[in-house]
């Protein structure tokens, strides 16, 4: 093997290190009293304690803000889907200057700061008497989930061929049964993950949520923040604890994707 | 026919719409606030036109702000950029199908986490006296270094979480660039004796120019979402030192003061100043 070969790998391993160990290591955290934790050295080996975990899970800030997050999202990114990929659609197959005109519209939409749309929608939730509401954030994550839905399904559907459509339409289907029954089936994956995509943006969102609600519709980042400004004593067991609770929802998603790709895969191999 | 036609307005329409209407309100607002003199204590407000945004331009912490996300700006997307090619092209050079796979995969899991988690568990790492990465140089020198209390050593530590999450996912999004490409330049330079670093310096990368630059200006744009790393990790602390726009316009909007209308005048400077550069540039590289 060539050194260069070696250097290389080296480094990959180091990067690989970098991301699972962090990981691992919060993971044992959640387990570990204060005072197995807040050592100099580091404790690999400690009696694992579920205090953490119980506190957390059984908090009722934290079981609101998830009933919050989940219901958010869900509808958000349901709204955004309905919304975005038939609309992703007419921009891949319908080529003019409007369609492009829309599709680089959708695309300026993630250019926009979110302060700049926290603050207006602040004073627009609190006109509405409709600020610290579930709906208010819905709402106002549909500008997310619409627009990457849109931007991530467009590619996928420019690469489903015409005559596959053309085929079907001599087969005497009509348009709206050519996007549900063809188009739409042969995109499915790739459009998953962008739905799915969307979800992981909007559960992780942070500024938003910060500055549109106070208490009844905060969600989880909100929650899993705050935990770390209870007095001056940080307590990083249950920060830990909350820090893994929270991140399973995206990891469990990649695992979903990764494995589905697979399966994509393998099949385009056993064909090939 | 008439069917066939109806499809493209039904599709598109509802949802143009409902973005456009999404899109401006907020917009339109947000100028409009910035012209009174509203705070979040009093619902009342007098018009005053353009004194919060002259008063900007006289305010110490506001400019600091700005050459801070520009400081932010360029660090962060240099070193995301750096990270993915050099790592995209330690893979393509140097791992098999099955451990490049898996390593795609655990490259795409620090993006997905919330920016929240990875500012936490970083944050814990970087501690001066309990962190796992600062163990070692309380081993050797029995100091306790505190990366996060310097101006410039926060900045990069920040940075660090931000290129841990998104270069090596770049990492990932390049290498499969580098896989798309066609075979044959490739095997032509290494037929000239091209060593590995000629291979990449002079055929791949700049055959890869467009995506990359287009991945460049992607990663620009989300390096303006960068409240929540800054928030959990320094508070734009120490001092002012990692303060960036929307760090500032937050804390005089809701913390410090509540002047919404300060700080939306802010806001309307950040909106106009990113959307006048991403749409030219974007316009002049699909140009």
């Amino acid at each position: 093997m060539k050194l260069s070969t070696l250097l290389l790998r080296l480094m990959l391993i180091l990067a690989a290190a970098f991301v699972v160990l962090p990981l691992l290591w919060t993971l044992l955290n959640a387990f570990k009293t204060n005072a197995d934790l807040l050592v100099s050295t580091p404790k690999l080996f400690f009696q694992p304690v579920w205090d953490n975990m119980s506190y957390v899970l059984n908090r009722r800030s934290v079981a609101r803000a998830l009933t919050n997050s989940l219901i958010i999202c869900t509808s958000a990114v349901v709204l955004g889907a309905v919304l975005g990929i038939p609309a992703a659609y007419v921009i891949a197959r319908f080529k003019n200057r409007l369609t492009a005109e829309a599709q680089f519209f959708v695309l300026s939409l993630r250019f926009l700061p979110p302060v700049a749309i926290a603050i207006p929608m602040l004073v627009i939730w609190l006109g509405l008497d409709l600020y610290d509401t579930r709906l208010s954030l819905i709402v106002t994550y549909l500008i997310v989930t619409t627009s990457i839905t849109i931007w991530l399904s467009i590619p996928a559907f420019e690469g489903v061929s015409l005559h596959v459509e053309e085929a079907a339409r001599v087969d005497g289907l009509g348009p709206y049964a050519t996007f549900f029954r063809i188009a739409l089936p042969i995109v499915r994956f790739q459009v998953f993950g962008a739905v799915a995509f969307s979800f992981v943006l909007v559960w992780n969102e942070f500024l938003l949520a910060m500055m549109l609600t106070t208490s009844k519709a905060k969600t989880l980042p909100i929650i899993a923040s705050e935990m770390s400004q209870l007095g001056m004593n940080v307590p990083w067991g249950i920060l830990n604890a909350a820090v893994v609770l929270l991140s399973l929802p995206p990891l469990i998603l990649l695992g979903v994707m990764a494995s589905g790709l697979n399966a994509a895969f393998s099949k385009k191999t056993d064909q090939g | 026919m008439r069917r066939r036609r109806s499809l493209p307005y039904v599709f598109l329409g509802p949802t143009l719409v409902i973005l456009i209407v999404l899109a401006l309100v907020p917009t339109i607002y947000a100028i409009n606030i910035s012209l009174q003199n509203r705070t979040l204590a009093q619902p009342q407000a007098d018009y005053v036109w353009f004194a919060n945004y002259i008063a900007l331009f006289s305010d110490a912490r506001f400019l600091n702000a700005l050459w801070v996300s520009l400081k932010w700006e360029v660090v962060s997307v240099t070193a995301t950029m750096l990270t993915g090619i050099a790592l995209s092209i330690a893979m393509f050079e140097a791992t098999g199908p099955r451990v490049r796979n898996i390593l795609c995969v655990l490259f795409i899991i620090p993006v997905l986490l919330p920016r929240v988690c990875a500012a936490f568990v970083w944050k814990f790492s970087f501690h001066p006296l309990y962190g796992a990465l600062t163990w070692p140089v309380r081993e050797l020198t029995g100091s306790t270094p505190d990366i996060l209390s310097t101006p410039l050593g926060a900045l990069f530590a920040v940075a660090f979480v931000d290129v841990w999450q998104w270069g090596l996912f770049f990492a990932v999004i390049i290498l499969k660039l580098l896989e798309s490409l066609p075979p044959q330049p490739l095997e032509a330079a290494r037929i000239d004796r091209a060593t590995r670093w000629e291979v990449h310096r002079y055929v791949t990368l700049p055959m890869l120019k467009a995506p990359l630059i287009s991945l460049l200006l992607v990663k620009a744009i989300e390096s303006l979402r960068s409240f929540d790393l800054v928030y959990v990790m320094t508070r734009g602390g120490p001092g002012i030192s990692t303060e960036t726009l929307d760090m500032y316009a937050y804390s005089q909007g809701f913390i410090e003061s509540g002047k919404i209308s300060y700080a939306s005048s802010m806001a309307v400077i950040m909106m106009v100043l990113t959307i006048v550069t991403f749409t030219f540039t974007w316009k002049r590289l699909n140009r």
